[in-house]
């Protein structure tokens, strides 16, 4: 019982510990000065982080928009609504699953890679020469992916609302027939630019800093081993995950929730 | 100042979790020559090349280089002493995304405002020196171990450091990259007037091109000369290591229980 006990304040400790390490190194990292050289290393990770994770990112904007049409058609027109599709799929898009399925897929697309790259840096000592010939592989290595990743996803989360709400014009007037009008005229006329746009772009700003914070702080913190890199790749995208969708929890709460 | 010692290494303790590395380590450096830290793998030599580049910090003891405890340094003047050393890793480390060349200008691009045909030209030079201008347009990963290394000597010796740390620069070379390095060790340190330290347990290389040797066991210093005194050390530790015996003070197995009662307790698994 007390075995127990000392492992379960063991076990606290050592995240509180961790916790504090990944505070000092976000803050470290953060706060390079940029420079001509630093916008270069930028530019090229928002492509890695960025552009490439556009394809997927799209893709999956569009077939939700599409299924959430689908869906709310069919509940709608029970109640002869389904004029009001448009405000539904872009009030769902807007608000919960632009930023969350993003950050999620933005997770598992460029998180668990930059995980994995820096992992692989301090395995075979890059970071640790990169230190020896007196350049801070903080500033160097980690601010550009940390910076791309947080400028990078709400940009796509953007690009994931628009898709999504054209997946659902395609649905809904295309193929099931509710009047174009009506789904762009009660769209324009429930949408909040500061509650429902600038709402969920505040969403995923938080998602961005947290998921590339886990995704880059798992990468330098590694033990440096193959099966130590697997297994920072796995806690990157489980630990993103439920951070998200935790973190969506108590942001719906106090942008919606009647709590302020 | 100039015939002071570079590096001062003073009642070094390091330990990792429960095991002890050093238990009062002290060396001394002199400027200008080839100090060998030789001993059998696992005592360490990579941390000792770790704390006197300050990425490890120790449990007590200082390291000073030129006078300065590299220990008590701020992030800022630590990273600023780190541009006057150069270490060679075992790996050779180079950058994975950069060419042969831009590895080799990296420490030139990111310390000085040369311009780019000046640059060039330092870094074709260094690369001349290692014998591998001609490789300028590789890939890391298409180099074999020892180009890597010869490269990541370059890169090392590219902004003319005052001091060059080796790390097992002879570990897994053919005879021929061997003899390459060995002389390219040699002719940098007489040419350039560098000091270096060498980590390595390759006895016969190690003592060819070395001033100075110190010899580490069980986290101490074990016996230190110069290469012609601690070949006729009586000492049996240091001659077993020094002439390659496999048995002797310093065992050959790692410790077990006996090996009859070992076999005989059968049934109780591993």
């Amino acid at each position: 019982m007390i075995a127990r006990l000392q492992q379960l304040g063991r076990r606290g400790c050592d995240g509180l510990e961790t916790l504090g390490r990944a505070g000092v190194f976000l803050a470290l990292s953060s706060f390079g000065v940029p420079s001509r050289e630093g916008w270069h290393l930028w530019l090229r990770q928002m492509h890695f982080v960025g552009v490439l994770s556009l394809a997927i990112v799209l893709v999956s904007g569009l077939f939700i928009g599409m299924v959430l049409a689908l869906q709310g058609y069919t509940i709608l027109v029970d109640f002869g609504a389904e004029q009001a599709l448009g405000q539904m799929v872009a009030l769902s898009l807007l608000r919960e699953l632009s930023p969350v399925v993003a950050a999620l897929l933005f997770a598992g697309r460029a998180g668990s890679a930059l995980t994995a790259e820096i992992g692989l840096m301090k395995a075979t000592e890059q970071l640790t020469s990169m230190e020896m010939i007196g350049v801070d592989p903080l500033r160097r290595v980690v601010a550009p992916r940390l910076w791309a990743g947080f400028v990078a996803l709400p940009l796509l989360t953007v690009g994931f609302s628009v898709v999504g709400i054209v997946g659902g014009y395609l649905v809904g007037v295309e193929w099931l027939g509710v009047f174009d009008g009506s789904y762009w005229a009660n769209m324009q006329a429930s949408v909040d630019f500061l509650d429902d746009v600038v709402n969920g772009m505040v969403k995923s700003l938080v998602f961005a800093l947290v998921v590339t914070w886990i995704a880059v702080f798992q990468g330098y913190d590694l033990i440096p081993t193959s099966e130590g890199i697997s297994r920072a790749t796995t806690r990157t995208v489980v630990y993103s995950s439920l951070v998200v969708l935790g973190l969506d929890f108590v942001l719906t709460a106090m942008m919606f929730g009647g709590l302020s | 100042m100039s015939d002071s010692p570079l590096v001062v290494v003073k009642d070094l303790h390091f330990s990792r979790g429960e095991m002890e590395i050093f238990r009062g380590v002290d060396l001394c450096i002199p400027r200008g020559k080839i100090t060998a830290v030789m001993g059998p793998s696992g005592t360490g030599k990579t941390t000792l090349l770790k704390l006197i580049g300050g990425q490890l910090v120790p449990d007590a003891g200082q390291v000073l280089i030129d006078g300065a405890d590299v220990h008590a340094l701020s992030r800022k003047a630590l990273f600023a002493l780190r541009r006057r050393m150069g270490m060679l890793f075992q790996s050779g480390a180079l950058f994975s995304d950069l060419d042969v060349y831009e590895n080799v200008a990296f420490p030139l691009r990111v310390h000085t405002n040369l311009p780019e045909a000046m640059i060039r030209d330092v870094a074709l030079m260094k690369l001349e020196a290692v014998g591998l201008r001609g490789a300028r347009k590789l890939m890391p990963a298409e180099l074999s171990g020892g180009m890597a290394r010869r490269v990541a000597l370059a890169r090392a010796i590219a902004l003319d450091p005052e001091l060059i740390l080796y790390d097992e620069p002879f570990v897994g070379q053919d005879p021929i990259s061997m003899g390459v390095l060995v002389q390219l060790i040699k002719r940098l340190n007489e040419a350039l007037g560098l000091t270096a330290i060498v980590v390595s347990h390759d006895i016969k290389e190690t003592l060819s091109i070395a001033d100075y040797v110190y010899v580490i066991a069980d986290g101490e210093v074990m016996a230190h000369g110069t290469p012609a005194t601690l070949d006729v050390d009586d000492d049996p530790r240091v001659s077993q290591f020094v002439h390659g015996e496999p048995d002797g003070p310093v065992p050959f197995h790692y410790p077990a229980v006996d090996f009859l009662t070992d076999i005989l307790a059968a049934g109780e698994g591993r």
